[in-house]
């Protein structure tokens, strides 16, 4: 069947669901337990207060529910009967998408310094660059003209808020 | 009847109706674009409606998702990419069928099954809705913690691979929602030493992120993919021929598709599933299914476009989201200072019905434009990813900036993005996280109340039958799963074609 997308299809064809499942599990449990912890420095409160439901009352709830479900993920196949699904595996991660990654937040970083309109444009110029758009004449107009564009609409006529940057007074840009 | 008129006189105002235009293009564009969704476009568009009025933001965000629901099918049809998930099962026999020449024919008739669906499942939502709302008024908060417990334990259900693994990711949206202050004692709850924390998780940056960004570092995996298309396109309305054979598709799935559009969570994409097996089920020509059936087309698209009706009556009514774009539609509404439940319903009933009206409008608006410029939305797909998907995170950076003015939910939207890659590289898909995110306030909200008039004492929930039964219901939802293939292996088998 087609693997939907946004619902979690997962490829290829090598490694035992199972390992990968209990992997996972560990993960999700390890994470559980450090958010336990977490809920063992919130502030107590008097009963009075709390109501007889204090703050980390629902989180924990929340959390054990997550940890039984982690637990019961490895024997999902079984429960569901599924025998055709058994040998599937997490394709690696290209080295593409690592640095798609480093570069989004390279440039939401660069925000804070040289404010939304410049972001954008390096944005428009660096992902297509990145990604092996190698027609410069076609790259640098959209660089321009895209972000340009949607400063005009969004910052100039519908007022949306645009981070100036901390070197717009540097720049004379208010 | 005057509630009704005044609903739809609110949509007439020509703003209004052109939002609901602006609506239904933007919507057949990204449901047309693979890897675009109307969840994502509705989680984009979401801060910027702030500045709107709340009659045309959210007629605006409800023509978005009738319209991305459709769109789909153009590119599911003609390139065999179906551009959103609920036209998966749409590109089954539309495609054989555009193979066979026939891709004006299998066009016209996912735009003509997709607006009778629509249109029925309005009615229903026009009936339906004041209904529940009236039932709900009885509710108390025990019945509204099991009404959402139920919504949570229907995420075993929807689409995707594996229920466990929705059940988690709805449970870490629920988790995710108790950041912040807790609202009965003032104390902060995993802010992790972060100010910004405090006011807790904004629902807008990890909507974005969750569905622009982790699509944006997935189709950073697929830059080469090329897909084959079909280029003379003549649209056709089906003929009375055509009609004849699949007016009990179309009926049988609009009833399917509003149905399943009501129940808590499910969406469009089980409909469509659901409506296909069915239309193969019923069918005197089952051989076709695969090869370019009619009714391979008719059957989905009926069903995915009468679930989006379906899928506003227990948001509207309840609070409770049929489906992740309704879950961000209640977000929006949250937005605007609305509380969606049976209130809303009782106090501004014009409200729900100018989004009734918006609906309806989007319905033939689609139509006309699907039918006009499906050649042109079909070119859409020739935008190298190379620039659309910059635009998308200049859009997402914006968005998630824009919503309170702080760079702090610019990182929350990677975050989120990263995040949300991550685990639905896993398994765990965007769209349970987001019901638990939604819902979450209200279980931990209920469940407070239910504990202090109960006294703490845990039994005194099943006084109430109401509690009992959605309680039942959700024992049936978690162990659906398990049980539907076993009900399968007795039913006459119908796979959807591969």
């Amino acid at each position: 069947m087609t693997s939907i997308p946004g619902n979690g299809g997962r490829n290829g064809e090598s490694e035992p669901a199972t390992r990968t499942d209990i992997r996972v599990t560990l993960i999700i449990i390890a994470v559980a337990l450090a958010l336990w912890l977490e809920t063992t420095t919130f502030e107590s409160v008097p009963t009075l207060l709390a109501q007889n439901i204090p703050p980390e009352f629902f989180p924990r709830l929340v959390l054990a529910t997550i940890v039984v479900l982690a637990l019961v993920l490895p024997f999902e196949p079984l429960i569901l009967k599924r025998h055709g699904g058994a040998k599937r595996k997490t394709a690696p991660l290209p080295a593409m998408t690592w640095m798609t990654a480093a570069l989004l937040a390279a440039v939401a970083a660069a925000t804070a310094w040289v404010g939304t309109l410049a972001s954008m444009v390096l944005a428009c110029l660096l992902l297509p660059a990145l990604w092996g758009e190698r027609r410069a004449m076609r790259v640098i107009p959209f660089a321009l003209l895209f972000p340009g564009a949607v400063a005009l609409v969004f910052s100039g006529l519908l007022k949306v808020p645009f981070e100036p940057g901390l070197l717009a007074p540097l720049l004379g840009v208010n | 009847m005057d509630p009704i008129l005044h609903g739809l006189m609110l949509v007439a105002q020509p703003v209004n109706l052109a939002l609901i235009l602006a609506g239904v293009l933007v919507g057949v564009v990204v449901g047309a674009l693979p890897g675009l969704s109307s969840p994502m476009a509705v989680a984009l568009l979401l801060p910027f409606t702030v500045t709107l009025d709340p009659v045309p933001a959210i007629s605006m965000l409800a023509a978005l998702y009738c319209a991305g629901t459709f769109g789909g099918s153009i590119t599911a049809i003609l390139i065999n990419a179906p551009g959103a998930p609920p036209a998966v099962a749409t590109a089954f026999d539309g495609y054989p069928m555009a193979k066979k020449g026939e891709a004006g024919r299998a066009l016209g008739m996912a735009a003509v099954a997709s607006v009778i669906g629509g249109v029925f499942s309005l009615l229903v939502f026009l009936l339906a809705t004041p209904w529940l709302a009236e039932v709900a008024l009885s509710f108390r908060p025990p019945e509204y913690f099991a009404l959402a417990v139920f919504a949570l334990s229907m995420l075993a259900t929807v689409s995707g691979r594996s229920p466990v693994r929705n059940l988690i990711a709805g449970a870490v949206g629920v988790l995710i929602g108790t950041a912040g202050i807790h609202l009965t004692t003032g104390v902060q709850r995993f802010t992790f030493g972060v100010p910004e924390l405090a006011d807790g998780v904004h629902f807008v940056p990890v909507l974005i992120g969750l569905f622009a960004m982790s699509e944006l570092l997935s189709q950073s995996r697929t830059l080469n993919v090329l897909y084959e298309r079909i280029t003379s396109v003549v649209i056709r309305l089906p003929s009375r021929d055509d009609f004849r054979k699949v007016r009990g598709t179309i009926l049988r799935s609009s009833v399917i598709g509003t149905f399943i559009g009501i129940l808590p969570a499910e969406g469009s994409t089980v409909a469509a599933i659901i409506g296909y097996n069915e239309a193969k089920r019923w069918s005197k020509h089952k051989g076709e299914f695969g090869h370019g059936a009619i009714e391979g087309v008719a059957g989905p698209e009926a069903a995915n476009n009468a679930a989006t009706g379906g899928a506003m009556v227990p948001t509207l009514a309840l609070g409770i989201p049929g489906s992740s774009t309704t879950a961000l539609i209640l977000a929006a509404l949250i937005m605007h200072g609305f509380r969606p439940g049976p209130y809303l319903v009782q106090q501004t009933p014009e409200f729900i019905y100018a989004i009734f009206g918006a609906m309806l409008v989007a319905n033939f608006l689609f139509l006309g434009i699907g039918l006009a410029g499906a050649k042109v939305f079909s070119r859409i797909t020739m935008i190298p990813p190379t620039f659309l998907w910059p635009a998308v995170f200049v859009f997402s950076m914006i968005g998630a900036y824009s919503f309170s003015g702080s760079l702090f939910d610019v990182w929350v939207m990677l975050a989120a993005g990263i995040g949300g890659f991550v685990m639905n590289r896993h398994g765990f898909g965007p769209a349970p996280l987001v019901m638990g995110l939604i819902l979450g306030a209200m279980v931990e909200e209920r469940l407070s109340q239910s504990m202090i008039m109960f006294d703490n004492d845990w039994l005194r929930f099943f006084d109430s039958p109401i509690v009992v039964v959605f309680f039942v219901l959700t024992v049936v939802g978690l162990a659906w799963p398990a049980l539907a293939p076993r009900f399968r292996r007795r039913d006459t088998p119908s796979e959807p074609a591969p």
